[in-house]
């Protein structure tokens, strides 16, 4: 399993069969990330102008797509 | 020396003389309060006793160190289960005695309880032994004692028997060695335990060693042949760094504080390291108060005090809402700290905590002293140090507040669900099913169109926010993770998750088709994955599949997927009526269908090689010439192939053609040809090279095999049967084209966006029903790319975030259910 690097503090993290804190490098930083969580501090960046996507032509996009510009 | 050659030497028991006289009764006495309650002044009888033995003979050994006279101590379990002890010290004394005029020194030492040198402040300036019952204790509770002194050039020998002297102290030689042997066996009808066991003594022994740098300590089983010895020249500081030998220090060398006031000793050595754990180990003259005491309250109080007015001064905590207390301060600190004292007092149930109430304030100044110069010297080591307790705190408070917060917000429930949760009958997790919907609108629909018994909805919305002017952003709400974990049931947290306890064994995020859906989207599957795991791994997360468009023909309304599954409505649709005519024969119905689904895979695999070559020249390739990679050895029929292609072109695609370059280039890498081919594209000129590489390539193999497949039908034209009349087709892609059209006729198409704007049956039908949905089940590598692109656009550069997004899509098994 890859992510290799803490969420929380970027060092390396112990593959999952050694580490319950997996994702994360240790307890401490896992109670550190769920603080952000609840402090609100999780925020993802919205487009400007929504609006104007549904006038655009063009594809419609499947499943394949995340997210569009 | 050795006592291993002893036991031959050593006289051998006997039965205790006869005349020992009247004050053996007295001693007797003394004797018989030991034996017969051995717990009082060892503790137990069981391990912990047993190796009390052995330390109280010890630490004589290490009094004679401490005060500068022995250098090399060996404890030796011998192979019958007897113990010795040997030292190089000067030797008990020997010789008669002030207060006792019939018995010899070394025997006042051995039989009278609270005899030592330890009192009177003569012997010792400090020591640790236990007020002097220690070593009569040991020849108490001893089947057979034995002890050897030299000293003074000679040797002198005395044996007991169950504390019983078998002779007076005997001068039994010469020698030019100095040291005390004490060996004994310990008496198995007193001690439940006879068993001395290796690693114990080990431990305590190597404990001893740091604490008295330089002192070399020998330590021998002779029942296994195991061994170890131990010296450390760097004395406590070694201690700390075999503590934190598997740890990663924060700064590289411990810090070391000794200093004396008012008679009485400190050493103090300490190095934090990236762990959690505090491990302080106290000592008040070399014995190891286990519980603590005066002396570790004092260093607390200081490096609190200190660390804190350091920190404070420097503004490394200037963020912390509150300050960092005692706890954090000693998260993963690694101390050792050595007090030595006059007249140590001993409480607590193993009498291992110091108990003398002046040291904590002694303590406390002399530690205040010298780490407060240290941090102010050491700025760097400083830094690291007060950082590192920073994020202890910070890692405290936020523990503290995500615990206060999830039980608060239950409580505000009444301890039940959230009211936001239309919970479903079933409680049993297995089948039961929980939705967790975008919106508070598909919500209501979802609310209404699900199946009670077992499905379970919960609508989220997030909160946008305006950060600047132009710029938003979204977020879940922490009222809206705590509904969450409420409903989910599993608690939160180090101390309150419990991942068995989840309430339903599908959780089902159904989101929009759009970016705001795909946003909540990846919090949520973030979340999980950072804390919550175990659901993921236990494959109880899956995606909804809304469908993409609405399909109204004839009133009548149908929900296509996606764009395959719509594409595949179509053909299905148009070639129900339809027929084509070819040289080949004639085909319609579901034949007709997978033809120009084979068409369709054509069109789409031109398309995707268009970035590095133009489909036109590739159709022209494909179609018109026959060439393959040893076609490229033989420039002229490679370049008549290429004649082909041009006139193909021409007929075909004149807007290639205006300025259309082609030409047989060497090849020198391959020892072949290669064709290069320029065409007009959008204004401008493109290149695509038809080479052994492509040429070799598995595309190039699909579309000849494609090709070889539609010229089974003949020569075009292909006359094409529809409802309203015959369409004359000069290529399969036109066929495609016209089957197409004619099946849009009549047809109205509607991209679907919203949840919200299905009604509930809709809701229902499409995503809902478990015999007609689809469910992609969340795998953790997906949430992997998941966390990485969430921790991206958590990211400052805006760029690089947007185009991560857009060539990431979220791969996520394909799971019918």
């Amino acid at each position: 399993m890859p992510s290799p690097h803490c969420p929380n503090c970027k060092k390396p993290v112990a593959p999952r069969k050694e580490n319950p804190a997996f994702p994360f490098c240790s307890a401490r930083c896992r109670t550190l990330d769920l603080g952000r969580w609840l402090g609100e501090e999780y925020r993802m960046p919205v487009r400007q102008a929504e609006e104007e996507e549904d006038e655009r032509p063009g594809h419609a996009p499947g499943r394949d797509d995340f997210g569009e510009t | 020396m050795n006592p291993t050659t002893s036991p031959k030497d050593a006289a051998a028991p006997a039965t205790p003389a006869p005349d020992y006289g009247a004050e053996s009764i007295q001693k007797l006495e003394g004797i018989e309060a030991v034996r017969k309650r051995p717990g009082m002044y060892i503790g137990d009888t069981m391990t912990y006793g047993l190796h009390k033995l052995v330390y109280e003979v010890v630490d004589n050994s290490v009094d004679e160190a401490l005060a500068g006279h022995c250098t090399d101590i060996e404890v030796r379990i011998q192979v019958d289960g007897s113990l010795s002890v040997q030292d190089n010290g000067r030797g008990i004394p020997v010789g008669p005695h002030s207060q006792f005029p019939e018995k010899d020194t070394l025997e006042v030492v051995l039989t009278e309880l609270h005899a030592g040198a330890k009192f009177g402040g003569g012997g010792y300036k400090v020591s640790g032994g236990l007020h002097g019952v220690g070593v009569t204790c040991v020849n108490f509770l001893s089947e057979w004692f034995r002890v050897r002194v030299q000293r003074n050039g000679k040797v002198y020998e005395q044996s007991y028997r169950q504390g019983v002297p078998e002779s007076k102290v005997q001068e039994t030689g010469t020698t030019d060695r100095r040291g005390t042997l004490v060996w004994f066996k310990p008496d198995p009808t007193v001690m439940e335990d006879v068993s001395f066991n290796f690693d114990t003594l080990s431990q305590r022994l190597r404990e001893l060693a740091f604490l008295n740098a330089g002192l070399r300590i020998h330590v021998v089983d002779d029942r296994t042949g195991k061994s170890h010895e131990f010296k450390f020249d760097g004395g406590i500081v070694s201690f700390v760094e075999y503590l934190n030998k598997t740890k990663a220090a924060i700064h590289d060398k411990p810090i070391h504080i000794t200093t004396e006031r008012d008679g009485v000793v400190l050493e103090l050595a300490m190095q934090w390291n990236d762990g959690y754990d505090e491990r302080i180990f106290t000592f008040a003259n070399n014995i190891n108060t286990h519980e603590g005491g005066s002396h570790l309250s004092g260093l607390k109080a200081a490096l609190t005090r200190t660390i804190n007015s350091y920190a404070e001064k420097s503004g490394a905590w200037k963020d912390l809402k509150e300050t960092p207390t005692g706890e954090d301060a000693r998260e993963g600190l690694a101390a050792v700290i050595s007090v030595k004292l006059p007249n140590p007092q001993f409480e607590g149930q193993t009498k291992t905590k110091l108990g003398n109430s002046e040291i904590k304030g002694l303590v406390e100044q002399m530690v205040n002293e010298q780490m407060g110069s240290f941090l102010e010297e050491s700025p760097n080591v400083a830094k690291k140090i007060v950082a590192k307790i920073g994020d202890a705190a910070r890692a405290r408070i936020a523990a503290r507040k995500a615990r206060e917060t999830v039980r608060r917000k239950g409580v505000l429930e009444g301890g039940g669900l959230p009211g936001k949760l239309a919970d479903c009958q079933s409680r049993d997790p297995s089948e039961s099913e929980l939705y967790i919907v975008e919106g508070d609108s598909a919500g209501g629909s979802a609310k209404q169109g699900r199946d009670r018994r077992n499905q379970a909805i919960l609508p989220l919305r997030g909160k946008i926010l305006n950060v600047e002017k132009a710029r938003f952003e979204k977020m879940l709400t922490s009222a809206e993770i705590v509904t969450l974990i409420t409903a989910l049931g599993t608690g939160i947290g180090k101390e309150d998750y419990q991942p068995d306890k989840a309430r339903y064994h599908r959780i089902i995020l159904m989101t929009d088709a759009d970016v705001d859906g795909s946003h909540i989207r990846t919090l949520l599957l973030t979340f999980f994955y950072r804390q919550m795991p175990e659901l993921l791994e236990r494959g109880y997360l899956y995606i909804a599949q809304p469908p993409l468009y609405k399909v109204t023909r004839q009133k009548k309304e149908m929900y296509v997927k996606d764009q395959g599954a719509l594409d595949d409505y179509l053909l299905t649709q148009a070639t129900e009526h339809s027929r084509v005519t070819t040289p080949g024969g004639e085909l319609g119905g579901s034949d007709l269908k997978a033809l120009l689904n084979k068409v369709q895979t054509y069109q789409d695999r031109l398309g995707r090689l268009e970035r590095r070559r133009d489909p036109r020249v590739l159709d022209a390739l494909v179609q018109a010439a026959r060439v393959d990679a040893d076609t490229l050895l033989d420039e002229a029929k490679l370049t008549a192939e290429m004649e082909k292609m041009r006139a193909y072109m021409q007929a075909r695609y004149p807007d290639a053609i205006p300025r259309l370059e082609m030409q047989v280039l060497a090849d020198p890498e391959h020892q072949r040809k290669k064709l290069h081919v320029r065409t007009d594209v959008n204004g401008g000129m493109k290149e695509s090279v038809l080479d052994f590489g492509f040429l070799t390539s598995p595309d190039y193999r699909e579309l000849v095999g494609l090709r070889d497949t539609f010229a089974q039908l003949g020569k075009v034209p292909y006359t094409l049967h529809l409802e309203n009349g015959d369409v004359t087709c000069f290529s399969v892609q036109e066929l495609l084209e016209a089957v197409r059209r004619d099946a849009q006729r009549g047809l109205n198409i509607q991209r679907y966006k919203g949840l919200g704007e299905m009604n509930p049956e809709q809701l229902w039908d499409t995503t809902m029903n478990p015999s007609t949905r689809t469910l992609l089940q969340v795998r953790v590598e997906d949430a992997v790319d998941t966390d990485e692109i969430f921790s991206l656009l958590m990211g400052e550069a805006v760029e690089p975030r947007r185009e991560f997004i857009e060539r990431n899509a979220l791969d996520v098994q394909n799971l019918d259910i």
